[in-house]
């Protein structure tokens, strides 16, 4: 079972995730983001479905990259993902399809994703991660 | 004497130099290059030890190339990477730069305007001049200002910063001259700027986004120093505006790229950190050298950012009182900075991340007006609480490398604040001192005064220290918030 938490930070937000094995975790991520990126929001439906394609060079930088784009389509195409298939993803490449929502103003708080203290590592369930968000 | 107290940040040993400074020695951890100062009297240093803030501070010691101690200044927080408020210096000629050192809000900054007018002869007026700046200034993270700009437009903003607008009548000359570096840094390399940045940046000019940003109407309560003061064209009464932002996603995504570029190379340069989001690279190598020129751009964005928010303000101003609507820039700081500097006959850079740079009277960037003053210092409180004008010190360059602080600085969680009081009450809170409101509830619990380190205690410690010296005190009477 995927899940997503926040934690406290004194000027940040911490995204806690934990799924059974390494898409889940880069899919449920990428929702709980998309949660933060949708706060006061008014979301429009988009039928369309986009492809997204992450490249890096290990499984910390991959959950960054992946998360900062996000960020940017957010701010940029005024969408948020809220389903998301991640159909590959080794430690150094994602490929996903997701369908989401078009908003009328980019809607984040969020400047970017960091690698502070950043470790994927193995959990009871399978994995999991804490990534620090500059907001 | 020994300060010790068995707290998260405190396991290593800290020696108080004086009321205001204590130093934790470069023996305290194997992998320090040098010491580490933390600018707090006893009641900030609890608060410097009851988060990671120390250890962020060490690790930033680690870095190749630091030059005299690390600093915290008395508003530093826990942050990523480095904490928040806190100044470090690299030689040059074999030290790093590092995107994190500098954060993701590249030249966050401040600056001044101040009226012909006091608040008293427009109290009636004060509701509806923050209605029509909050209308004027587009605010909220992403949420576009008037301009648009076309590529060879934004080219010119990050190549010329405030100094392109003066040709679309959006600055003076006077601007200029009141603002750090005069709105223009000469490094700046638009070419080294991303397509992805300048797709984030290219609707945001004149727009102040969310977080702790803010514009301000205040009147000037208190004058400590009256010679200080008349220098500035400050007087009691007077009614000022502050703006708080910075480069908006244009500066995000430039320190997204290179964090991402100086993560990948730092191996082959020998590097290794004890946090990956100190990512850094020798300044004077290729990334090194691409991450100042497009630091750089991305500063010129932000200072013609604050630019265009003034003549916003101005429009405003001038719509409601006529030619006694004037704002005069008092000056524009950079609090997140990475600045090439001379300290001690060597060339370093100086990494400001939630530190304002004080130049003191004789210093000669200090601008022309100022000479024998100081540079101005704009310290934040919080909404509700009182912001500070100071001024630098020629002490502080031997201090602090010419630094001191950014704000009253953060003190609990947005979680946390928002558990001690809703958006609506914080409103109300703030409507009972009189104090107009423009803002989300949501915004507004997150940034309540309660959030927030003691401002007074704060600008105490640096004047204290000698970091910079206390001009006057600012009440605010309107917030636009993101």
């Amino acid at each position: 079972m995927a899940w997503h938490r926040f934690l406290d930070h004194t000027s940040e937000i911490i995204l806690h995730v934990g799924a059974a094995d390494w898409p889940g975790l880069l899919a449920v991520a990428g929702k709980g983001l998309a949660e933060l990126l949708l706060r006061g929001a008014r979301p429009a439906p988009d039928p369309a479905e986009r492809v997204l394609e992450v490249v890096a060079h290990d499984r910390e930088s991959l959950l960054v990259d992946w998360l900062n784009e996000i960020v940017y389509l957010a701010e940029t195409a005024f969408w948020v993902p809220q389903e998301i298939l991640i159909e590959e993803a080794s430690d150094s490449r994602l490929r996903a399809r997701a369908r989401g929502v078009r908003v009328e103003t980019a809607p984040s708080l969020v400047k970017a994703a960091t690698f502070h203290g950043l470790q994927v590592r193995p959990s009871v369930e399978g994995l999991e991660a804490e990534v620090i968000l500059d907001v | 004497m020994s300060e010790d107290t068995r707290k998260p940040g405190s396991q290593y040993p800290a020696q108080r130099l004086s009321p205001t400074c204590v130093e934790i020695p470069k023996s305290a951890r194997a992998d320090l290059r040098v010491p580490a100062r933390v600018w707090a009297d006893a009641e900030l240093w609890k608060k410097a030890v009851s988060d990671r803030t120390l250890e962020q501070l060490l690790n930033v010691a680690t870095l190749p190339g630091a030059c005299g101690c690390v600093h915290a200044m008395p508003d530093a927080h826990e942050g990523y990477g480095f904490p928040v408020g806190g100044v470090a210096a690299f030689r040059a000629k074999d030290g790093v730069i590092s995107p994190g050192g500098v954060g993701y809000d590249i030249n966050c900054g401040v600056r001044l305007l101040a009226a012909d007018v006091g608040v008293g002869e427009v109290k009636q007026r004060i509701e509806s001049l923050v209605h029509d700046l909050s209308r004027a200034i587009a605010s909220g993270t992403g949420r576009s200002g008037d301009l648009r700009l076309n590529v060879p437009e934004l080219e010119y903003v990050l190549a010329q910063g405030s100094r392109s607008l003066l040709e679309r009548g959006l600055a003076t000359q006077a601007d200029l001259e009141h603002t750090e570096a005069g709105g223009s840094l000469a490094a700046a390399d638009p070419d080294k700027v991303s397509h992805r940045a300048r797709e984030r940046g290219r609707g945001q000019l004149g727009s102040i986004g969310s977080g702790n940003h803010f514009v301000e109407v205040q009147r000037v309560e208190t004058v400590y120093d009256e010679d200080a003061a008349e220098a500035l064209g400050l007087w009691k009464g007077q009614l000022t505006i502050l703006i708080h932002t910075g480069s908006r996603g244009l500066g995000h995504q430039v320190c997204t790229d290179f964090v991402r570029i100086m993560d990948a190379v730092m191996a082959r340069h020998g590097i290794k950190l004890p946090d990956r989001e100190l990512a850094c690279a020798p300044f004077a190598s290729p990334e090194g050298k691409d991450y100042f020129g497009a630091m750089c751009a991305a500063a010129n964005f932000a200072f013609a950012n604050r630019q265009v928010i003034t003549h916003a303000a101005r429009q405003v101003f001038r719509r409601a009182l006529g030619d006694s609507g004037d704002l005069r820039l008092v000056y524009d700081v950079a609090h997140n900075m990475a600045k090439l500097e001379e300290h001690g006959g060597q060339k370093l850079l100086v990494h400001r991340k939630g530190a304002t740079r004080a130049f003191g009277p004789s210093h000669p960037e200090t601008p022309a007006a100022y000479r024998g003053v100081g540079q101005p210092v704009f310290i934040p409180g919080s909404m509700g609480t009182a912001s500070y004008v100071l001024v630098g010190t020629d002490e502080a360059f031997g201090l602090s490398f010419g630094s001191t602080c950014h704000g009253a600085g953060r003190a609990m969680s947005r979680t946390a604040a928002k558990k001690v009081k809703s958006g609506q009450e914080v409103r109300k809170d703030l409507e009972r001192q009189g104090i107009v409101v423009h803002g989300s509830p949501g915004e507004l619990a997150e940034e309540a005064p309660h959030a927030y380190k003691d401002v007074d205690r704060v600008v105490q410690v640096v004047h204290d220290a000698g970091l910079a010296r206390k001009v006057v005190r600012l009440r605010p009477v309107g917030v636009v918030k993101g």
